[in-house]
């Protein structure tokens, strides 16, 4: 019980004190995580609209690859990004590697397919109705789209906290193109790896601490906006 | 000009196979597909629309069966998919429907009514010179259903519309033109009251309400009457068929008179029979005779009681020749 206690104080500790390293990491994360679901929805909710309400060839195969991709490894995802940002590989001449545009490349990875799942489930949960009278419309295709996204409104949101919820909490990805490089590419869960490793458990209760606040206020606002009737 | 014109559609639904050989619409034609549930007019109208795919699409204004409003306030949904023009259109239809002062509203909150409405008004405000109704006034009260159809009516003058109901009145009301559809084929077309008088053989006629159709064969005329023997027993009717022919009449047109009564009244057609079934229809009541053929009639209660009818009297019943319509077949 002792330990227990002591890294509780510790955890306080460092959260009271809240120093720059901390902030850096922080502020990375949020950038990092925040602009990686931003991709995510921007791609991936126009594509769940379409898989889910859409009537276009290859349909099918396209519903397969993105629920596969929503149960896809983080590090796997890493680990094809590193191969085409690897010196040697494709993209190596980018000068990509262990930066943070790497970092949210891999994260929009894994942020479409659940964007897009998430959506593709909503839309296809309309009334049937609902989709007969959107191409009763005479409108085009985006129009549509757009329609019936704002229809399914409370699941976009859904997509987006799904999205956000599963990169600013995974590992794998961010370490295999990130690197962890202090004050570099670090973030919460690759600092809360690292500090676990050396045995600094108040520092690493204290990220995850704000790890799980980032969790509550994004999700919170979120279902707020679920709740609220879209204009 | 035509507006519309279908030929060898065909189509494979869930549990129905539509099959429609030729179906055209003149330019400015208002056609009514009338027929039961399940006879594939929904099922036409969408091919039409191009909501089901398929080919046979005509650019068109589409009211589909369960008009759907979204999310946001009655005025966005009135207004969806319109240019400023339209949407200008749109407001003043609202208005002359009853619905224009409910454009803050949410559209959720909204009577089945006032929705049917809304979607009327946007619908009929759409640019293009073909409309198809999925029944346009079924969702309406009684009241409601004369103010809207004239609106309606008028909205659809000078262009081309197809309108689904199962409503005769609607009928008269917005089309000039019917084609009853029964099992996925179009039966018979024509101008809406020579359909609803002269229903082409015993199918139409039960889909457009007529409960008597008997075939026989013509053996006489006077003036304008013609005598169809049914075998066994004849029927005076209006016509000009000759040879193999069905009589026509509803159930509504015939009297009953107890017992066996050679002379009462004026009408021609006059058969004895037994009563075989006795049928409770809502407030009213449908017998049917066993004269030499089987005659449904449909009494109130009230004579019910007051002929002591039930099954086994002997009853005369009586139709006027003028309620009879003699088709050829």
């Amino acid at each position: 019980m002792e330990f227990l206690w002591r890294v509780v104080t510790d955890a306080l500790e460092a959260l009271r004190a809240f120093g720059p390293a901390i902030r850096d990491v922080l502020g990375l994360t949020l950038e990092v995580s925040g602009i990686a679901t931003v991709i995510g929805v921007v791609i991936g909710v126009p594509l769940g609209v379409a898989l889910g309400a859409g009537r276009f060839r290859g349909r099918g195969a396209l519903t397969v690859a993105v629920n596969t991709g929503m149960g896809m490894p983080p590090v796997l995802a890493g680990l094809v990004l590193l191969l085409f940002l690897w010196n040697e590989g494709p993209l190596g001449a980018w000068g990509l590697l262990f930066t943070p545009a790497a970092m949210i490349a891999a994260q929009a990875l894994l942020a479409i397919p659940i964007a897009a799942g998430v959506t593709a489930g909503a839309v296809r949960g309309l009334a049937p109705d609902a989709v007969e009278q959107v191409r009763a419309l005479g409108m085009g295709a985006f129009g549509r789209g757009v329609v019936l996204g704002r229809e399914a409104w409370p699941g976009v949101v859904a997509a987006a906290a799904a999205a956000f919820g599963r990169v600013v909490s995974e590992v794998g990805a961010v370490l295999v193109v990130g690197g962890n490089i202090a004050g570099e590419t670090r973030v919460l869960t690759t600092a809360i790896v690292q500090e676990s490793r050396q045995a600094n458990f108040g520092t690493a209760l204290a990220l995850g601490v704000i790890l799980m606040v980032i969790a509550v206020v994004v999700n919170g606002v979120l279902t707020w906006l679920q709740f609220r009737e879209a204009r | 000009m035509t507006a519309i014109d279908v030929r060898d559609l065909r189509h494979d639904g869930r549990g129905l196979r539509l099959e429609i050989g030729a179906f055209s619409v003149p330019e400015g034609g208002r056609v009514v597909l009338f027929g039961p549930n399940g006879a594939g007019k929904t099922t036409l109208l969408r091919l039409l629309a191009g909501t089901l795919g398929g080919g046979f699409a005509v650019p068109a204004a589409y009211l589909p069966q369960r008009p759907y409003l979204f999310r946001g306030r009655a005025s966005r949904n009135l207004h969806l998919g319109l240019d400023p023009a339209g949407r200008l259109r749109a407001d003043a239809l609202a208005a002359r429907l009853g619905v224009g002062g409910l454009g803050d509203r949410p559209a959720r909150a909204l009577s089945g009514g006032e929705r049917q409405r809304i979607a009327l008004a946007r619908v009929l405000a759409r640019p293009e010179d073909i409309v198809l109704l999925d029944e346009p006034l079924t969702a309406l009260d009684a009241a409601d259903r004369a103010v809207v159809g004239r609106v309606v009516a008028e909205a659809l003058a000078d262009r081309t519309a197809v309108i689904v109901t199962h409503d005769r009145d609607d009928a008269v009301m917005l089309a000039d033109t019917m084609a009853v559809m029964v099992a996925g084929r179009i039966r018979q077309m024509g101008p809406v009251r020579d359909v609803l008088g002269l229903p082409v053989d015993d199918a139409v006629a039960a889909v457009l309400g007529v409960s008597n159709a008997h075939a026989g064969r013509t053996i006489g005329t006077d003036g304008a009457l013609v005598e169809v023997d049914l075998g066994g027993a004849t029927v005076w009717g209006v016509g000009d068929a000759t040879g193999d022919a069905v009589a026509l009449f509803g159930a509504e047109t015939v009297t009953v008179y107890a017992g066996r009564q050679g002379t009462a009244g004026s009408a021609r057609n006059r058969w004895v029979g037994t009563v075989g079934v006795v049928r409770e229809l809502g407030r009213l009541v449908e017998i049917v005779v066993d004269a030499a053929f089987p005659v449904v009639v449909v009494l109130t209660p009230g004579s019910v009681d007051a002929l002591g009818i039930q099954v086994g009297t002997v009853v005369t019943v009586a139709v006027k020749a003028t309620a009879v319509r003699v088709v050829s077949r």
